[in-house]
């Protein structure tokens, strides 16, 4: 095991800078998950500290080790690929134990590591078997076993759950979890699913563009955005955005779209009559006498939940309510954002206004 | 189960099928039928008619008695066991270059694809020139150089039939180097990541990834090879027209040897005695590609 150190690495290919200096420290048994959307870098930010691509300038050191230069085999990683790249032509036992036999282990210790793997993730009955016999959970397991084998100082996994369907991610997703609970191995992941991200991570990096937005627990991220970025990514379904202007003199609150009123706990100094947008979350939202008017659109229950859209002063905005309410499209009523739970982001640049 | 299903079909459902066709199966018949007559017209007919010439004993006891029969043999058994096979090394090394991505790489390899686009009998012809001991151009050069006279590469016959080789391994390696570029193109590039990342060099790489994704191609590719060269008769032929004194010949030249010797039961009898080559060949590649 051992800590890892992103420090301002940035990547360009060619003339095209995709990654802009990121710095990430990770420390010795953390389980951290860089999300982002598609083209945000996390991918490439994962496989420089493999080693499957040059870092054009910064450093990443693993352990207390500059690995800069120093090709994969040597970083002492391992790697779980999205597509899993098991080797076709090797039964499942060959695939888990190949490192060790790259490494020249005697055939013991060899057998001995492939058993072990396989009985944390219950592969006994298969290692004779070939990648093609199994099914994508399967060989998805396979995958972490051969990573297991190796018994790295640091696990990476590629988006390693997107090839598997939904009622299958979540299951690897725990295992996933348990797994590192019990090995207690550094982690990298990488996902683009926030979800994966907020539920597996000790820490969450957000990248977006090639630069971090920011670097938190999961519940950091979900209570204290530091930016509309992160707080329009993180959590589902997503923030509800309202442009307005902040009003502080007199009583406190946010004038929204075509004049709607809506409440704020307190207005950030000299703030009265600045262009800002109002971010609350669909499920800080109760039905009260003195809340905003709005329009119902869609109603969708989900059993456990109901998401209601609807229109606040033109804008359409998502709220979620555990209650089950018997509402109708084209009902008006009275929703009320959480005064507490605002966010309150800066108009051009999105950077978090309130505390 | 399948007994049972196909009961119905057999008895009365097939007379009554056979004395009116539906509209689905006379279509069938229909759109069939120019293919079958091409098919004998251009393959049953003439081949049926070369066995017809070669069918007397004596042809073959002459054929075997005949020096240049013999040796054409051996000279064919050379060809494909190590002419086809040196090529098919070479195209598998080649393969891995060309698959590089680089931007120089890309434009070496569409020169490199040249001598196989461009038509057969000016490019070999102009290296029968280029090997001509006293003008040629490699001749030339090589006096030029040393001071001493090349090689008589095109009268000495074990140069002559390795010349021969050399052209038909230059002439359609490209092609093969190809289809193996192509093989390895279908290599999931993050077999070989992993790979890096479980500490292989790049000669494990080649012996646990790419060769056991390739083998069956190459396989494949060799006894293709060994099929079409059998009936390659260009690279022989016009580089050196079987010579000196019909030692080059191949089985593919001699037919046509003998068929100007006007013996052209003895040119059928050759072709037919090339089917003990061809056919275990085929039978092997359909059996492989059947799998």
């Amino acid at each position: 095991m051992a800590s890892v150190a992103i420090r301002d690495v940035r990547k360009s290919f060619g003339a095209t800078a995709v990654i802009h200096g990121v710095d990430v420290a990770i420390r010795d048994g953390e389980f951290v998950v860089l999300v982002g959307p598609s083209g945000c870098g996390k991918s490439t930010l994962l496989r420089m500290i493999a080693g499957l691509e040059n870092i054009t300038s910064g450093e990443i050191s693993i352990g207390n080790r500059v690995v800069n230069n120093l090709p994969p085999k040597e970083r002492d990683i391992a790697m779980v690929f999205q597509n899993y790249a098991l080797y076709p032509h090797m039964t499942v036992g060959a695939n888990m134990g190949f490192s060790l036999k790259l490494r020249g282990a005697p055939k013991e210790e060899i057998d001995s590591g492939v058993q072990r793997a396989a009985d944390i993730l219950g592969l006994g009955p298969y290692l004779d078997r070939f990648p093609r016999q199994l099914s994508g959970g399967q060989r998805q397991r396979v995958a972490m076993g051969r990573a297991i084998v190796r018994d790295p100082q640091v696990f990476l996994f590629d988006e390693p759950l997107s090839n598997l369907d939904a009622k299958l991610r979540v299951a690897m997703r725990t295992e996933i979890k348990e797994l590192h609970q019990r090995l207690k191995t550094t982690t990298v992941y990488v996902t683009h699913d926030q979800i994966e991200a907020m539920t597996m991570a000790d820490k969450i990096v957000v990248m977006h563009d090639g630069i971090v937005e920011q670097i938190g627990t999961p519940l950091d991220l979900y209570d204290k955005p530091a930016n509309q970025f992160v707080a329009g990514f993180i959590g589902s379904p997503s923030m509800n955005f309202l442009k307005g202007k902040v009003k502080a003199n007199g009583s406190i609150g946010f004038e929204g779209p075509n004049g709607v009123k809506l409440p704020l706990k307190a207005a950030p100094a000299n703030s009265d009559g600045r262009p800002a947008v109002y971010g609350i979350r669909p499920e800080h939202f109760t039905i009260a006498d003195d809340g905003a008017e709005a329009e119902i659109v869609v109603v969708e229950p989900t059993g456990s939940e109901t998401q209601v859209f609807a229109r606040i002063g033109g804008e359409e905005i998502v709220a979620v309510f555990r209650e089950r309410h018997q509402f109708k499209p084209g009902d008006k009523v009275r929703l009320k954002p959480d005064p507490t739970l605002v966010h309150l982001f800066d108009e051009a640049t999105g950077k978090r206004l309130n505390d | 189960m399948s007994s049972t299903l196909a009961l119905p079909e057999s008895g009365a459902a097939v007379q009554a099928r056979s004395a009116r066709l539906t509209p689905w199966q006379a279509w069938g018949l229909i759109l069939i039928v120019p293919y079958m007559l091409i098919f004998l017209l251009f393959v049953v007919y003439p081949v049926g008619y070369g066995f017809w010439i070669a069918r007397h004993p004596h042809s073959y006891v002459q054929l075997v008695e005949d020096p240049i029969f013999v040796r054409s043999a051996i000279n064919t058994l050379m060809f494909l066991v190590v002419g086809i096979n040196i090529k098919m090394m070479i195209a598998l090394m080649l393969s891995g270059f060309f698959v590089q991505a680089r931007g120089w790489i890309k434009w070496l390899s569409v020169i490199f694809i040249l001598p196989w686009a461009v038509p057969s009998i000016p490019t070999i012809l102009s290296v029968r020139f280029m090997l001509n001991p006293e003008w040629g151009l490699v001749n030339s050069l090589i006096f030029r150089l040393t001071g001493e006279d090349g090689p008589n590469w095109l009268n000495d016959p074990t140069i002559a039939l390795s010349m021969a080789i050399a052209v038909h391994i230059w002439k359609s390696l490209p092609f093969w180097t190809l289809i193996l570029i192509a093989g390895r193109l279908a290599i999931p590039a993050d077999l070989y990541e992993s790979a890096s990342v479980d500490g292989a060099t790049n000669m494990q790489k080649f012996r646990y990834v790419t060769w056991p994704s390739l083998r069956t191609l190459y396989l494949t590719s060799t006894i293709l090879s060994m099929i079409w060269t059998l009936g390659d008769f260009n690279s022989v032929y016009l580089l050196t027209g079987g010579g000196p004194a019909d030692m080059t010949h191949v089985l593919a030249t001699l037919g046509i040897r003998y068929l100007r010797l006007d013996q052209v039961d003895m040119s059928m009898a050759a072709i037919v005695c090339a089917l003990p080559f061809v056919l275990p060949l085929v039978y092997f590649m359909m059996k492989r590609l059947a799998k």
